[in-house]
């Protein structure tokens, strides 16, 4: 009797879906990317509390040797010589949307004087809504936070 | 004579490189993608007022924060948690009492930002602090008495 050699079967590796997949994932990093506006490095105080910012917010940034960068929101931010360009700008956002939050993004270990300028810079530009940026307070900076522990009277 | 016929070819697009493209892609944006902190302490500032209500100092609990990062709550050295034990019986009598942070200007930021967190944290362990607030400098020496 004479046997039919079975057909030879090519052995593949399905690479079919992997263009979803990949599309997929794309897909997701378009939908979730958000321009930074301000990219300045800061060590950010950390917080319990945290509330999620306004998209679009302003941002005022403050570096730990007490340089300014100010952005609307819609620009990359830049830096400005004093805290009087501060209330320049916010007083601009504000007489077009007085609703428009700041953003802090203050270095922690930044002398307060700095950031007492800005406040005041904001609070005369009649700003409503400041948010202080800050990092999650994790159990050890909880601890190590409090400076000065029983303070020495 | 029998013409044999040509194998035929198969008609396809072809889409093997497509993985590559959005691989490529995929790796494009998780090295320009950052993750940024958007998450803060919200500060409303109050509405400036030409003439600002006068609080008697004995009205309130002033902390001042020195340079050297030690808490004085009413004159008083304090650790950080001691603070809102500190302040609950004050505000059992009076909730709105106002409660007055005042950083010594040389002092860092982030202790500043430790007080007010931990003021606002308060909420959640039953010692609601609900009149914060932080002068600038600018309005001590102009109302400051």
């Amino acid at each position: 009797m004479d046997l039919k050699a079975s057909e030879r079967q090519e052995a593949v590796i399905p690479t079919a879906s992997m263009a979803d997949v990949a599309f997929l994932l794309i897909i997701f990093f378009l939908v979730t990317f958000q321009i930074e506006v301000d990219k300045t490095q800061v060590e950010l105080p950390a917080t319990g509390i945290r509330l999620e910012i306004p998209e679009e917010s302003a941002y005022v940034s403050i570096t730990e040797s007490g340089v300014i960068r100010v952005s609307g929101g819609d620009e990359i931010s830049y830096a400005v010589p004093s805290a009087e360009e501060v209330f320049s700008l916010a007083s601009v956002v504000v007489s077009q949307d007085p609703t428009k939050a700041f953003v802090l993004k203050a270095d922690r270990d930044v002398p307060y004087q700095y950031v007492d300028e800005v406040i005041d810079a904001l609070k005369r530009a009649k700003v409503r809504n400041v948010y202080l940026l800050s990092q999650q307070e994790t159990r050890d900076s909880a601890g190590g936070g409090a400076p000065g522990g029983a303070g020495g009277g | 004579m029998q013409i044999e016929r040509k194998n035929k070819v198969d008609e396809e697009i072809p889409t093997s490189s497509m993985a590559d493209v959005a691989f490529l892609l995929i790796i494009y944006f998780m090295v320009t993608s950052t993750f940024a902190a958007t998450r803060g302490l919200d500060f409303a500032l109050p509405e400036e007022e030409d003439n600002p209500p006068m609080i008697e100092k004995e009205e309130s609990v002033l902390i001042e924060i020195q340079a050297t990062g030690q808490y004085m709550v009413d004159q008083q050295p304090m650790r950080l948690d001691e603070i809102l034990d500190y302040l609950e019986p004050k505000l059992e009598r009076n909730p709105m009492k106002p409660v007055i942070i005042r950083p010594d200007q040389s002092a860092p930021y982030g202790y500043m930002v430790d007080v007010f967190d931990e003021l606002r944290s308060g909420s959640e362990k039953g010692v609601e602090v609900k009149n914060i607030s932080i002068p600038t400098q600018r309005e001590i020496e102009a109302f400051w008495y």
